[in-house]
């Protein structure tokens, strides 16, 4: 048995609502796999059904073999969980909140005690320990919550959007821990952002709607893109205006802007010319052709509009 | 066995710890207000009640409403608070231990904040004013203030667990709680009801709280009848808080 995690034609309804759908996935043991998707694709729903605290409406997910509905104590026992929003006790110290899981995983003192001040000391929180997380920065709470996940050595760690809201040097320093992680346990990771998934994660699946879409490497999910032709368009006037055409061109699969720049994927080779022909050359700075990212394969997969 | 219990009860009583003199403060005051209120201030225009002073009819009872609020405040918002606002729930739940572990821990921390806080207020009151007890008495005193302790940290946690506006704990307070107290003879002898409604009022388990524990204390003996209603009353309590917790829990 070489999966740390299975899930087997899982459905999860909510009355009406299908939140995922048959939904099935394999991840094979000291694998960094990401989920991808927009809001309401259903990627929490699934950290919720595999971490226990949700039930499945049908199929069966295991973790490390074990079923989440009829062992979940003992999942539980080899999981570890950092959720999308810090549940940290903000009347316990640091420290405090550690021994705290420590306590509710029954680890012996001693051991609990030299476990948590290696941890500590991992998320550079050792000077901190006595004082209380209200008083930390995002950056420091969220390193906590990772290191209260990690107490009690989890085979599996799930982290649900685990660097939201962060700036990007603390969004830096929670990937090194999760990189050093890589070799002793499993990491099941949801994220928004693809920068993270691709420089992280030997996998990842993009879902929308409760179901799967795509599932590779990063390399491989651009290599899908391939034939697809993503260019970068900047104006030197009139951007807006550009902005409305461009959104209104039906062989524009994708844009993307920044300031007076965009980043647009067409739906072929053949639509640059009749592009260039609506747009004219009298406000273009700059057009040149760009190698896909990881976002593009997203946008391209799950469409433009926003989701609530 | 309920390790996980053990250690969230740990936790809070940590918390408590740390707090400990604000809290006393906090919850002294009140009662000793109404002591001194209602039993000096009011001393010239009430005879003896029962065949006591006031004050001293008047004393096991503020004590008792003391510790049965403060089980019904703690559990209430504590488990609001850990539920809504910290969502520690939900770090609690996804470790080894059940839901049985946290709603118990959290019934047991209520009950235990209670019962201190009781007694805090009965020293209080011991110290600052001629009220005196039998130290014999004491036991059956506080087989109903552990049993009053129980009920009202069960409905604290069921009233937690159900709310999710924390300004309808507020009004549950306020329209239910304080009106059982009140009403149920901590400031006047259920006797003194009118005969057609005595009877609904004895049944009600407050009535029973407060009656069986004034007289538990201040004669010595224990009514065996209203002992039973409130043993009922907290079995069903504690049936009901887990059940509930665990449906909540659930969705």
């Amino acid at each position: 048995m070489d999966s740390a995690l299975s899930l087997r034609a899982v459905t999860k309804r909510y009355g009406t609502l299908t939140a995922v759908e048959s939904f099935s996935l394999e991840v094979a043991r000291g694998t960094i796999f990401a989920l991808l998707g927009p809001n309401g694709a259903g990627k929490t729903t699934i950290i919720r059904i595999l971490t226990t605290l949700l039930r499945p409406t049908s199929g069966t997910a295991l973790v490390e073999g074990h079923d989440v509905q009829r062992d979940g104590r003992e999942v539980r026992r080899l999981i570890g969980v950092v959720p999308q929003e810090n549940n940290l006790d903000r009347y316990l110290t640091a420290r405090e909140n550690l021994v705290l899981q420590a306590r509710l995983h029954g680890m012996a003192p001693s051991d609990s005690r030299r476990r948590i001040d290696e941890l500590l000391e991992l998320v550079g929180l050792t000077g901190r320990q006595h004082d209380f997380p209200d008083t930390f920065s995002g950056g420091m709470q969220r390193r906590l919550v990772v290191a209260r996940a990690l107490v009690h050595r989890p085979r599996v760690l799930f982290l649900d959007e685990p660097t939201t809201g962060l700036d990007p040097q603390s969004r830096r320093a929670v990937w090194e821990y999760i990189e050093s992680l890589k070799d002793s346990m499993t990491i099941f990771l949801t994220t928004h952002y693809m920068d993270e998934a691709d420089a992280l994660c030997d996998r990842i699946v993009i879902m929308d709607h409760g179901r799967a879409l795509v599932d590779g490497t990063a390399a491989r999910l651009k290599e899908r893109m391939a034939h697809a032709h993503v260019y970068e368009l900047q104006f030197r006037a009139n951007a807006d205006r550009y902005e409305t055409m461009l959104g209104g061109f039906p062989f524009v699969r994708s844009l993307r802007r920044t300031g007076d720049t965009f980043r647009l994927c067409l739906a072929g080779e053949e639509y640059l010319k009749p592009l260039m022909d609506a747009i004219g050359n009298e406000d273009i700075r700059k057009l040149c052709l760009l190698e896909p990212s990881l976002e593009d394969v997203f946008i391209e997969l799950t469409g433009r509009e926003v989701r609530e | 066995m309920f390790k996980g219990a053990f250690s969230i009860w740990n936790r809070d009583m940590l918390v408590l710890r740390r707090s400990l003199f604000t809290e006393l403060l906090a919850v002294v005051a009140s009662p000793l207000t109404f002591y001194l209120a209602f039993g000096f201030g009011l001393k010239g225009y009430i005879a003896n009640v029962e065949g006591v002073p006031y004050t001293v009819f008047m004393a096991p009872g503020l004590i008792t409403m003391t510790a049965v609020s403060a089980a019904f405040d703690e559990s209430a918002w504590s488990m609001w608070f850990h539920r809504k606002v910290q969502r520690t729930i939900e770090a609690y739940r996804v470790t080894p231990i059940t839901v049985y572990d946290i709603v118990i821990g959290k019934i047991i921390s209520g009950f235990t904040q209670g019962a201190f806080k009781g007694v805090a207020v009965a020293a209080v009151i011991f110290l600052l004013t001629g009220f005196r007890v039998t130290v014999a008495h004491l036991a059956g005193y506080l087989a109903f203030i552990v049993l009053g302790s129980m009920i009202f940290s069960c409905l604290g946690t069921v009233c937690g667990t159900l709310l999710d506006k924390p300004e309808t704990i507020g009004k549950v307070q306020a329209v239910v709680i304080m009106p059982l107290i009140f009403m149920s003879g901590v400031f006047f002898p259920v006797s003194s009801y009118p005969a057609a409604i005595r009877g609904y009022v004895t049944a009600i388990p407050t009535t029973a709280l407060f009656e069986g524990s004034r007289v538990a204390l201040l004669a010595g003996s224990l009514n065996g009848a209203y002992l039973a209603i409130l043993a009922l009353s907290a079995a069903v309590a504690f049936a009901g808080a887990v059940a509930i917790f665990n449906r909540k829990i659930e969705e």
